[in-house]
């Protein structure tokens, strides 16, 4: 009975301190998630500079929005980007993590030297890229030179512009994506290899019958953090091009930066924001729901 | 039960201290003000970064704390790391404006005033008599601010005018300074050469960065329109009016000259290729020939009117870069201020302006006041800026002027720098830029 | 054969990844004329690209701002991250389950919705050009509790109940019994922090101005595109090696947890 009682008693204790213990969260949310969720729904029917105040204009920004034709650039301009850098970051991701999946010495070694570019800073990473991206006296065309081919317009041509930086990317982030197929390679039974070889299945059999659908759900990461990646894409453009030449490097976040920052247009960034989150949101159903299968087994 | 309270008074105060650590931080950036005796004012001024302005601003603000114990200024340079319209809006945002400022840019004012950054400058009783001695009447006009007040008084001008370099033009069998379009052509053919015979050429007959700056716009095409439009600017009334010829035949211009290989298509590294004698011409302002003065005084160089196109009649109009002067409504000592402002703008000091700076007063008097014709007479370069500075136009005081001129750097890129749009296509396309921008600030 | 091989594109491989940051240590130590060079060698290695690095920006102010930021933040969300995951995992409480819900929700925003408004509050409070605006953003993290509460959840009740027998009370609890038990969770969330907050530079960007509050990669990068390194490649690969050092150190020295906990980010997906 008494034991009983003290377990209440503990029990309402407890009760109270979990209220203090979400407290902070909780003022947390209400000033960095909610506030600015409820402020930016406002700011999206205001045209404002953040100096001088508020001007309400109804549905302007969005009238502005579908006819302004950066808006679109910088949608297309995405889809470019990861059109090349989703499929390059897959087979380079899984070519790279089935040459690890077996007994190799060094191993570990490997993986480290994978995930190098992973750690250090985009900032880094541009800097370095931009010098060898160079179109006179850069690394890639030196080389290419030296080996008789000539030189890549890598990042001065609008049309190779966003594919260089998709390249980059990719360099700087299949780490990931190779030690998580790494992992999905490892959770595969190996009795699905062996009834395989037994029913006589080729290499490349196993590889489209097992390997590949039963890595499916690292496929649907590697997609979705992509494509938020793709919409999320600043300090590359930022540095390497400053979204140009010709526009061909805008992405979604430069351009909302350009807009709020540099022409302090604070709702129709706002909007912008808003409309890049609903195409954000849209793309990742449409991938999961093409892409993601339930595991056969 | 009371043991556990305390637990979580202590819990709280623990992460009570931790937001204090991390709060304390904000301490930091703010100074305390300095203890000074109440009787004496002090106010802020900035100046322009660049080191001859910050070097004018010296001189004039130890002469005035000189006669003037009762009211110090202390001068603080704009940080370079953005733009002056940047940072003042930042600081108007903040609160944080300094009593006066001494280059505000006319096309980025109507951002200013729309915020209540700004004095009313006529509010002071003799503003109509001190200001109308030194600025012409009608040009005072166009700083005149829609609700009739001014707010600004122009200061300087750096009206934008072709340099060119003799010796590259001699060497190159260029006689003539080119006037027109077809001029230019011609010499450029002989001025873009191969030195050194490798196949690849060295100098070009001009350069303009390729980057699509909006503000590099206001020394290629923005001048040029004007030029060629015999002193039009972007807009008539409120309304975009630059689809029309003169647009279109500046952006041909500028097309060809990059198609024909007379400017070139890369990012110059290394510093102002004209100073590097790698261009044979440059369109800048009179703060070109400080620059020139200090890192290239062995180069021989000649200032002409801007290009223009070959059937063109009439006076030659220009850019004229106006940086003016204002006093920000944070000031609490407003009359201290304008006393101030009537002191840089004295006859005397608009002359130390031109010795140090090399920028041009706007002053109605500076070719006839004799206290001015010992510098003319020993800079007979400025002189032709000076000429020049009466045919000057300056910015539209129109809402996001900035994101208007980055839609022209757009199709400046497209067109001219990249050849991918016909001249008409792109002023089309810029106009119809420019149309949206102004719907929207409707 | 077929070993020989695979060795040989792991090789390939690992050179295409690590080649280019070895040139770019090379190339900031070589005299300018000669970085354009495929090699890394070079006779005339110097460190004056360093020196003058040193004397045009306060790199050394920006590394200590990127050391007081990132540790600030790394200690917050560690601190609240548990706390809160602590609550939702163990404690009960009225609405602990829509409390979980929300969390997961915000995991779901956008940051391209919330960088505006974010930025006008820091500016309406006055805390640009601070370091609050740099920190306080950034304290808790719906990721970290997430990670935490799974975490403890799966531990065993009897540790917690044997505790609260001693009369230890809630927080005693959290720090005394279960932190030690979390190491790796601790670790995972810590330099996923660590990591993310010294690398992130668009925020930086927004709400600082002022140089001596810089944070180190927003300083580099503002001494690459603006005009101070007057385009020498010299200069900017140095200051890019500096920025890019601590961590590569960091990550020399903890491999194997950077590694686990930056892969944990691609199992929230």
């Amino acid at each position: 009975m008494k034991r009983i009682a003290h377990t209440n008693i503990r029990k309402k204790r407890a009760d109270r301190t979990g209220y203090w213990f979400v407290l902070p969260y909780v003022l947390f949310f209400l000033m960095f998630v909610a506030y600015p969720l409820g402020f930016s729904f406002i700011l999206i029917f205001h045209r404002w500079n953040i100096v001088t105040p508020m001007e309400w204009i109804g549905l302007k920004n969005f009238a502005r929005l579908v006819v302004d034709p950066l808006f679109f650039k910088a949608i297309t301009n995405t889809f470019t980007f990861l059109l090349i850098h989703i499929p390059l970051q897959i087979v380079v991701a899984l070519g790279f993590a089935l040459a690890l999946n077996s007994n190799i010495r060094f191993r570990s070694f490997f993986r480290a030297i994978y995930f190098l570019p992973v750690v250090v800073s985009g900032v880094v990473v541009t800097i370095l890229w931009q010098q060898l991206y160079a179109y006179d006296a850069g690394f890639l065309n030196r080389l290419l030179t030296a080996v008789g081919l000539s030189k890549v317009p890598w990042i001065i041509s609008p049309e190779m512009a966003m594919p260089s930086i998709a390249i980059m990317a990719t360099w700087k982030n299949v780490g990931i994506y190779i030690v998580l197929f790494l992992v999905g390679l490892q959770n595969i039974p190996r009795e699905l290899y062996e009834s395989a070889s037994l029913d006589g299945a080729t290499t490349t059999r196993k590889f489209f019958h097992i390997t590949l659908p039963m890595l499916n759900p690292t496929i649907v990461v590697v997609l979705v953090l992509s494509t938020i990646g793709g919409f999320s894409l600043f300090i590359e453009p930022y540095v390497l091009t400053g979204g140009g030449p010709m526009q061909s490097t805008l992405s979604a976040m430069l351009y909302i930066y350009n807009q709020a920052f540099y022409f302090n247009h604070m709702g129709y960034a706002a909007a912008l924001g808003f409309v890049f989150a609903f195409v954000i949101l849209i793309v990742v159903l449409l991938q999961r729901k093409s892409v993601e299968t339930e595991p056969t087994l | 039960m009371g043991l556990n309270h305390m637990h979580l008074t202590r819990f709280f105060f623990l992460y009570a201290i931790c937001l204090c650590i991390v709060l304390a931080g904000c301490g930091d950036s703010k100074q305390s003000p300095s203890p000074e005796s109440p009787s004496v004012v002090t106010l802020t001024y900035w100046p322009a970064p660049n080191p001859q302005e910050i070097q004018l601003a010296d001189t004039l603000v130890q002469r005035w704390n000189r006669l003037h114990p009762e009211i110090q200024v202390r001068m603080q340079p704009i940080p370079v790391s953005q733009s002056t319209e940047e940072v003042l809006l930042a600081a108007i945002a903040g609160k944080t404006t300094p009593d006066i400022c001494s280059n505000i840019w006319p096309g980025a004012l109507h951002e200013y005033t729309r915020s209540g950054g700004l004095v009313p400058l006529d509010q002071f009783e003799d503003f109509a008599s001190f200001v109308g001695n030194r600025t012409p009447q009608e040009l005072l006009k166009t700083f005149q601010s829609t609700d009739g007040h001014f707010y600004q008084i122009p200061w300087k001008t750096n009206p934008v005018m072709m340099f060119y370099n003799i010796r590259m033009f001699e060497e190159a069998g260029v006689r003539e300074v080119p006037k027109t379009y077809s001029e230019f052509f011609a010499a450029a053919q002989k001025l873009t050469r191969d030195l050194d015979g490798d196949g690849q050429v060295d100098v070009w007959a001009g350069e303009r960065d390729i980057r699509p700056i909006w503000w590099q716009r206001l020394f290629d095409f923005y001048p040029f329109y004007i030029a060629a439009s015999g002193g039009k600017t972007l807009f008539d009334l409120g309304n975009p009016a630059f689809g029309n010829d003169a647009s279109r035949r500046v952006m041909g211009f500028f097309q060809e000259c990059y198609s024909r290989g007379y400017f070139p298509r890369t990012f110059f590294q290394g510093g102002d290729p004209f100073l590097l004698e790698r261009k044979a011409t440059h369109f800048s302002g009179p703060w070109q020939v400080a620059a020139l003065q200090k890192l290239a005084p062995h180069i021989r160089y000649g200032v002409a009117p801007l290009l223009v196109p070959d059937d063109h009649q009439g006076p030659v109009y220009t850019y004229g870069d106006y940086k003016n002067v204002a006093v920000f409504s944070t000031t609490q000592h407003p009359r201290e201020s304008w006393e101030f402002v009537k002191f840089l703008l004295t006859a005397e000091h608009d002359l130390l302006l031109l010795e140090i700076t090399n920028q041009i007063p706007v002053r109605g008097d500076l070719l006839t006041n004799p206290l001015f014709a010992g510098y003319f007479q020993r800079n007979p370069v400025m002189k032709r800026f000076a000429q020049q500075a009466l045919a000057t136009r300056g910015v539209d005081a129109a809402p996001d002027l900035k994101e208007i001129l980055d839609g022209i750097s757009q199709e400046y890129e497209a067109c001219a720098v990249y050849g991918r749009k016909s001249p008409a296509v792109a002023i089309a396309d810029a106009l119809r830029r420019t149309q949206l921008i102004v719907e929207w600030n409707r | 054969m077929k070993a020989i091989l695979k060795y040989f594109f792991l090789a390939v491989g690992a050179t295409i990844f690590a080649y280019p940051f070895l040139w770019m240590i090379a190339a900031s130590l070589k005299p300018e004329a000669e970085i354009g060079g495929l090699g890394l060698w070079s006779s005339s290695f110097s460190l004056s690209s360093y020196g003058t690095v040193l004397t045009k920006i306060p790199i050394g102010r920006a590394f200590l701002n990127s050391v007081i930021v990132s540790l600030s933040t790394t200690t917050s969300v560690v601190f609240f991250g548990s706390l809160v995951g602590y609550a939702l995992a163990r404690l009960n409480f009225k609405g602990k389950q829509a409390l979980f819900v929300l969390i997961l929700f915000t995991m779901m925003i956008p940051f391209q919705i919330t960088l505006i408004p974010q930025y006008i509050m820091i500016v309406k409070l006055h805390l640009t050009d601070t370091y609050p605006s740099l920190i306080v953003p950034t304290m808790m993290s719906a990721f970290s509790i997430i990670l935490f509460r799974e975490f403890f959840k799966g531990l065993p009740q009897a540790f917690i109940d044997a505790a609260r027998i001693d009369g230890c009370n809630e927080l005693k609890i959290l720090f005394r019994v279960v932190w030690p038990l979390s190491r790796p969770t601790v670790i995972t969330v810590a330099i996923l922090t660590f990591m993310t907050s010294w690398n992130e530079v668009l925020w930086p960007l927004i709400v600082v101005r002022e140089r001596s509050l810089m944070t180190m990669p927003q300083l580099v990068t503002i001494f690459t595109i603006g005009g101070e390194a007057e385009s020498l490649l010299g200069l900017q690969l140095a200051a890019a090696t500096l920025l890019a050092l601590p961590v590569i150190i960091a990550y020399a020295f903890f491999q194997r947890y950077f590694v686990e906990s930056l892969t944990s980010t691609g199992l929230k997906g």
